[in-house]
């Protein structure tokens, strides 16, 4: 259908609507009309993603110049695809409907392990060997070699799409990355630097989040983008951990042994580059002397996304001339591994800010905070110029120079621990150096500073005001949209109590009470007996889940559950657990029905849906609240406290009922699915955590189901299912929770459709 | 002596068998003894009628070895050969104890197909006591018929029959119960073990391997559930056990199946994360899962999952093996060609599932219609035939009341031929209700009058007949000699079953004061059989002569 959204025609692929997606896209519209960021959150199943790309598509056909990109940012490779198939329906629609072809080009990007079509390389199992392998068949000066000696291998694609395939642009269409190695295959081109190459003329890139956070990728890859693009992070709700993540560093003994290896091999390579090519050397220190000008050129014309690890003011500089010889760079190396050996040769836990390092590390070694700023970029040109082919075995030297580059660069955000032990094991030496980014904000800065309309989107980003504070920007819009419902399809429950009247709850000091983990095996159990088909269980942690189930185990629980349906269980393996994941599948699929137990924060409760009968009940067993005696995290709540006012308890809850909701919300799908959302925690009745859950789950707690006992939950359950049981057809949601276009003209549902956004 | 001619395994001396010396001999396919000087074998079974041997304990004065039948008989032998009874004894019972399985299997199968019928098959058991067991016909010739039947007529019939899964508590339902004096029994009925070795064929395999050489039976289970194997959390102890072997060689199932990976790419967790973090990289939150040193608990507890896992999988795989070889057979044909111009890939097909709204597109899916039922009592009764002889036309009504009436103007009774007043009367009374002529008026049904138990043996009665009356009715025409035999037979047989069953019953429902036509209708099937063999028998005799 065609709609009007505020004086803009969206193309919209399907016959009906639902109101929710026409009240998102006139938000959106209005983010974008403003050039500025948006906080949106609708929840799952509701068409988002198709919303999202309707309205951006055809903002982008109705003004080019004022949007040329959309960089849609997702976490997993197939949420990737799924955009991109959404996609595709779209551009479809589009083709039928003004009956011209379309100029329309669009591509996902990925890895190298799922883009590479070299028949060795591809072979490899490990993302990381097939970058390593890639590597040395495709650096310059390898290719360099194979001038003097053709029996240097090289990879054929990469050779033939560097020869001609950046002479004409990838012709305009719809490119998933099958279909990306499909037409390299075709071509006989490298499907990976082909995408990365088509990435600057493409009009929607999709890749994942790292490609655009993660400052040492995101140098390589989105650095050029322009600066009109639309960026959008969907299933973003932890999205400050994925920052955090991509600017900290822990370094073991491990590492630093492996470190001292990189080093040696790096004295003895500029040894023997001395005998045999010295000027080679020479030219390399000629160029550190000219600086970093270029970058620093190119930065001021602002081409490039701005690199938090490569910060302003040493692209104003050259390499100091300390470690501007190549010796002279491998011995101050040494100097600071010797340092970070002795640090870690500790006996108690050592807390303190990189200031305070960097004094120290100035009185005992003598090492200069500039120096150390140019460690990162100074090593990659060593690397270069010594033309080492396998840049994965010097992985450790390059993660002890990023962290020197990050330490000496940022005064504030971030925190050192080291710890001698872990807490668990406190005989056993293992010290480890966390170098902690706290402030999520430090790596997205880039991004919201960049682009002119960043859209931060998810079914779970409740309390909506939190992110602007924790990623620190300004968003013209903050939208909660809930679900329309012909029928309640969901049916939240807390459960505070066994039928023994005993509190249920995973606090700490209940954690081991053999009458809570009975009333929770009841629970399961006596679910397990009337929930049809699949039912999934989240523990709060997967130590927690161990005990539990031992000790249902041991009480016959867990065998009583059996006669119902079969049971599987997440391990620490993902290989292991993916069979699981699919066994389960099977047993839901076959009639059987199966309980999956789970893990919040556990790789399941992130990237796995379970539509339909794969999931009709979800239990959230406890608070999931994160490991709060770790040092990182007290620090992280300390900085939250001084830097963003946000009060410790705050985030903490916060932080915890984003995973419940994430847990609970991967049971509803979708309209016509339906599901139990079982809180198992007597906490969860409480103000506080519960209006902290999303709106669309929150309207449909009330206060008869607020504190209940099993036995309640399971009457209350059962009528439920018996009332979802009923056959459920479109005209049923016509009008309420599906309109078509004349109905979604009308005054009256316009009106009614301003209230579904939940304006903060 | 024709048998002499077999070939002979084994003879044992010196073997008393009711109090009389002779020889033991076991030859191929089965073991017969001769009392001493004589030229015949007064004992002769063949191995596939031997159930099982059993010997007397160590340690006994006589050294004995007896044969227990599938029909229940038991013959003894004992071994008298002062110095070397004991070795006689055992080496017959080496030798039976390989020969025996061999013909076991086969006898086995048959006796086991025969039983899952008559289990099935109510009917089928009434008819088996009625006639076999009553000995109408022997079980031989009873199952002749039934085995064929089911072996060529159709196989997909019986076939069809659905694989029973596998209940996923079955271990849970083995309740061990303590027996009092500080021990615990188990109760396992053959449900159950072949529960456990559908899903756990390495203790199948175990199984086969050490009983009955090694371990008997009961000593096998009982070592089952001692072991580190069916306990989980328990520590391995030792490597004595023989279940160790199947704790490894599941442990390896379980990891082939974790390397094969997985199907669907959606759930496929590995390939989930586009870019992990490289190692050093990223806040560690959660302890290094390769710490060496987890305390005992912990890893007991991580048995426990897997072991829950595997054991999920295993019953899930029990359960959908039968379906996948079928199924495997033909997917693969259709794959083979070329799967990516025929199908789209699983990835793709799963892709397009994911993001399909199906509420939100209206028209493309397939159109159905709503059953839309005016009158639901004739949907639910099914159409009536029309009975065409009980319209008439408005002429034909017409035309039969002008006839009436021009009857009736014509009607002059005729009194010399009326009735006289006491046959009136009685008549009369007759035909009111309550009277002799009335009674079938009444309309009484007969499972009304006859008692249940009576109309019980009386389908019996019919299912027996109809049975015997097939075999007779199936050898016409008769033109082989093997069918005339088989008619004469089957003649002689239903003239037993009236005999035996049919008189009885007459006689039965005759004294309870039942209407006796209840077997009218049996005895005319009787009949017509009857005169058919007579007819035929003449034409035989007429054609002899």
């Amino acid at each position: 259908m065609k709609l009007n959204i505020e004086g803009l025609l969206v193309y919209f692929p399907y016959d009906y609507i639902y109101p929710e997606q026409y009240s998102y896209m006139l938000e959106l519209k209005r983010t974008l009309d403003a050039r500025g960021h948006g906080v949106l959150e609708m929840p799952s199943g509701t068409g988002k993603t198709i919303s999202l790309l309707s309205l951006i598509v055809a903002y982008q056909k109705a003004s080019p110049l004022e949007v040329t990109k959309l960089i849609y940012c997702s976490r997993t490779v197939p949420e990737i695809e799924k955009v991109v198939e959404e996609l595709r329906k779209l551009m479809e629609y589009y083709s039928k409907q003004t009956g011209e072809s379309n100029n329309f080009m669009a591509l996902a990007l990925s890895s190298r392990k799922n883009l590479c079509i070299h028949p060795e390389v591809s072979a490899l199992r490990f993302g990381k060997e097939v970058d390593g392998k890639c590597h040395t068949l495709t650096a310059s000066y390898i290719r360099a070699q194979r001038h003097s000696d053709p029996d240097v291998p090289v990879c054929r694609f990469y050779e033939d799409f560097d020869a001609v395939g950046r002479q004409v642009p990838l012709p305009a269409g719809i490119y998933n990355l099958d279909d990306l190695k499909d037409f390299g295959r075709r071509k006989g081109w490298c499907p990976y630097y082909l995408a990365r190459y088509s990435l600057l003329h493409a009009n929607i890139v999709v890749y994942s989040y790292h490609y655009l956070l993660d400052p040492k990728i995101a140098d390589l890859v989105s650095k050029e983008l322009a600066k009109k693009s639309v960026v959008v992070f969907d299933e973003a709700h932890n999205i400050d951990n994925v920052c955090i993540d991509s600017m900290s560093v822990n370094i073991t003994r491990r590492t630093l042994d492996r470190c001292q290896g990189n080093v040696d091999t790096l004295h003895n390579a500029i040894q023997k580059i001395k005998e045999t090519d010295a000027e080679k050397l020479k030219m390399e220190y000629r160029r550190l002397v000219e600086g970093l000008k270029e970058a620093n050129v190119a930065r001021e014309t602002d081409v490039y996304l701005a690199n938090p690890v490569l910060p302003d003011e040493i692209l104003k500089e050259a390499v100091p001339g300390t470690i501007r010889t190549a010796e002279h760079f491998v011995g101050f190396l040494k100097r600071f591994l010797e340092y970070l050996k002795s640090r870690l040769r500790v006996h108690h836990v050592v807390q303190e800010s990189t200031p305070q390092f960097l004094k120290d590390i100035f009185d005992k070694v003598c090492i200069d905070r500039k120096p150390l700023r140019f460690c990162s970029e100074r090593l990659q040109s060593l690397l270069r110029t010594l033309e080492i082919a396998d840049i994965a075995d010097f992985s450790a030297v390059t993660l002890i120079s990023n962290f020197a580059t990050l330490v000496s660069t940022y005064s504030q955000g971030f925190t050192i621990i080291i710890e001698p032990f872990e807490d668990r094991t406190p005989t056993i030496a293992n010290p480890v150096l966390h170098f902690s980014c706290m402030d999520p904000s430090i790596a997205i800065k880039p991004v919201f500073q960049r682009f002119q309309s960043v859209i931060i989107t998810s079914g779970t980003l409740s309390p909506l005001d939190i992110y602007p504070r924790i990623l620190d920007f300004r968003p013209v819009t903050m939208a909660s949209f809930t679900m329309t419902l012909a029928r309640t399809c969901l049916c939240p429950l807390i459960v505070g109590r066994g039928n023994d009247q005993v509190a249920l709850s995973s606090k700490f000091e209940t954690r081991e009470d053999f009458a809570v983990i009975r009333n929770y095996g009841n629970l399961l159990l006596e679910m397990s007996a009337i929930v049809p088909d699949g039912i999934v269980a989240f523990f709060t942690s997967y130590v927690y889940m161990e005990n539990i189930v031992a000790s249902w185990y041991e009480q016959g629980i867990l065998e009583n559950i059996q006669r119902n349906k079969l049971i599987f269980i997440e391990t620490p393996d993902a290989a292991e657990t993916s069979m699981a994941l699919e066994k389960y599948q099977e047993a839901c699929e076959n009639g059987r029905g199966a309980i999956l137990l789970s893990v919040a924060r556990g790789k399941v409760s992130e990237g796995i849906d379970f539509v339909h009968h794969f999931g009709r009940a979800v239990i959230m067993f406890g608070v999931p609240y994160v490991y709060t005696q770790s040092r990182i995290l007290k620090a992280r709540l300390e900085y939250l406290r001084d830097q963003f006012q946000i009060r410790e308890n705050d985030f903490l809850t916060f932080d915890a009922m984003r995973h419940a909701a994430q847990c609970v919300g991967r049971v509803i799908r979708g309209k016509t699915d339906y599901g139990i959302m079982i809180f198992a925690d007597k906490r969860y009745a409480r103000a506080d955590k519960r209006g902290k859950l999303p709106r669309w789950i929150q309207e449909h707690i009330n206060d008869g189901s607020l504190n209940l006992t099993v036995d309640e939950t399971v009457q209350l359950s059962k009528h439920f299912l018996r009332q979802m049981a009923q056959p459920f057809r479109q005209e049923d949601q016509l009008g309420l929770s599906l309109l078509t276009l004349e109905q979604l003209e009308s005054e009256e549902m316009l009106k009614k459709i301003s209230q579904i956004a939940h304006q903060t | 002596m024709a048998s002499l001619s077999e070939e002979v395994l084994l003879v044992v001396k010196k073997v008393r068998q009711r109090k009389q010396d002779g020889t033991l001999y076991l030859m191929a396919e089965r073991i017969a003894w001769g009392p001493e000087g004589k030229d015949r074998f007064s004992v002769s079974h063949l191995y596939a009628d031997i159930r099982c041997q059993k010997i007397s304990p160590d340690g006994k004065a006589k050294i004995q070895l007896q044969l227990v039948l599938h029909t229940g008989d038991s013959t003894t032998f004992h071994f008298s050969n002062d110095s070397t009874a004991l070795k006689d004894r055992e080496a017959a019972k080496e030798l039976l104890q390989q020969l025996l399985p061999k013909f076991k299997k086969k006898a086995n199968k048959e006796l086991e197909e025969k039983n899952r019928m008559l289990q099935e098959d109510p009917v089928l058991f009434q008819l088996y006591k009625d006639l076999v067991v009553s000995q109408v016909i022997s079980a031989d010739e009873f199952w002749a018929n039934r085995l064929g039947d089911t072996n060529h007529a159709d196989p997909s019939l019986s076939n069809n029959k659905q694989e029973v899964g596998i209940s996923g508590a079955f271990l849970a339902d083995i309740r061990p119960q303590t027996d009092g004096c500080n021990g615990l029994r188990y109760n396992l009925t053959a449900d159950i073990i072949e529960s456990i070795f559908r899903t756990y064929p390495t203790v199948k395999q175990k199984y086969c391997e050490n009983v009955p050489h090694n371990l008997t039976e009961k000593e096998f289970w009982t070592r089952f559930f001692q072991s580190h194997y069916f306990h989980r959390d328990r520590i391995n102890t030792g490597t004595q056990d023989i279940f160790s072997e199947c704790a490894k060689q599941d442990e390896k199932g379980l990891k082939s199946m974790v390397v094969q990976g997985v199907k669907n790419p959606l759930v496929d967790l590995l390939s989930l994360e586009d870019k992990t973090l490289d190692e050093g990289y990223g806040v560690c939150t959660t302890a290094s899962t390769s710490n060496p040193n987890r305390t005992v608990k912990d890893s007991s507890n991580s048995a426990i999952i897997k072991r829950f896992n595997h054991h999920s999988a295993m019953v899930l795989a029990a359960g959908s093996i039968e379906l996948a070889q079928s199924s495997e057979t033909s997917s693969t044909d259709g794959n083979s060609r070329d799967s990516d111009f025929f199908q789209p890939p699983v990835k793709k097909v799963r892709l397009q599932e994911t993001m399909e709204y199906e509420d939100l597109q209206g028209e493309n899916r397939p159109k159905t219609v709503a059953l839309n039922l005016k009158k639901s009592d004739r949907y639910a009764h099914g159409p009536v035939p029309l009975q065409s002889q009980h319209y008439t036309t408005s002429q034909e009504i017409i035309n039969s009341v002008n006839n009436i009436r021009d009857e009736m103007l014509n009607y002059k009774p005729n009194l010399s031929q009326v009735l006289s007043n006491t046959t009136a009367s009685s008549a009369i009374a007759a035909l009111s209700s309550g009277g002799v002529l009335m009674k079938a008026a009444t309309q009484q049904a007969i499972n009304q009058m006859v008692p249940s138990e009576v109309q019980g043996e009386l389908k019996h009665l019919y299912a027996a007949a109809g049975e015997l009356l097939r075999h007779f009715w199936t050898c016409f025409p008769v033109n082989t000699p093997f069918l005339e035999e088989k008619v004469l037979k089957m003649k002689s047989n239903l003239e037993r079953f009236q005999m035996t069953k049919l008189c009885p019953f007459q006689e039965k429902i005759q004294r309870q004061y039942l209407s006796t036509n209840l077997t009218g209708h049996l005895e005319e099937m009787l009949q017509a059989a009857y005169s058919k063999f007579h007819v035929w028998q003449t034409r035989r005799m007429l054609r002899k002569t």
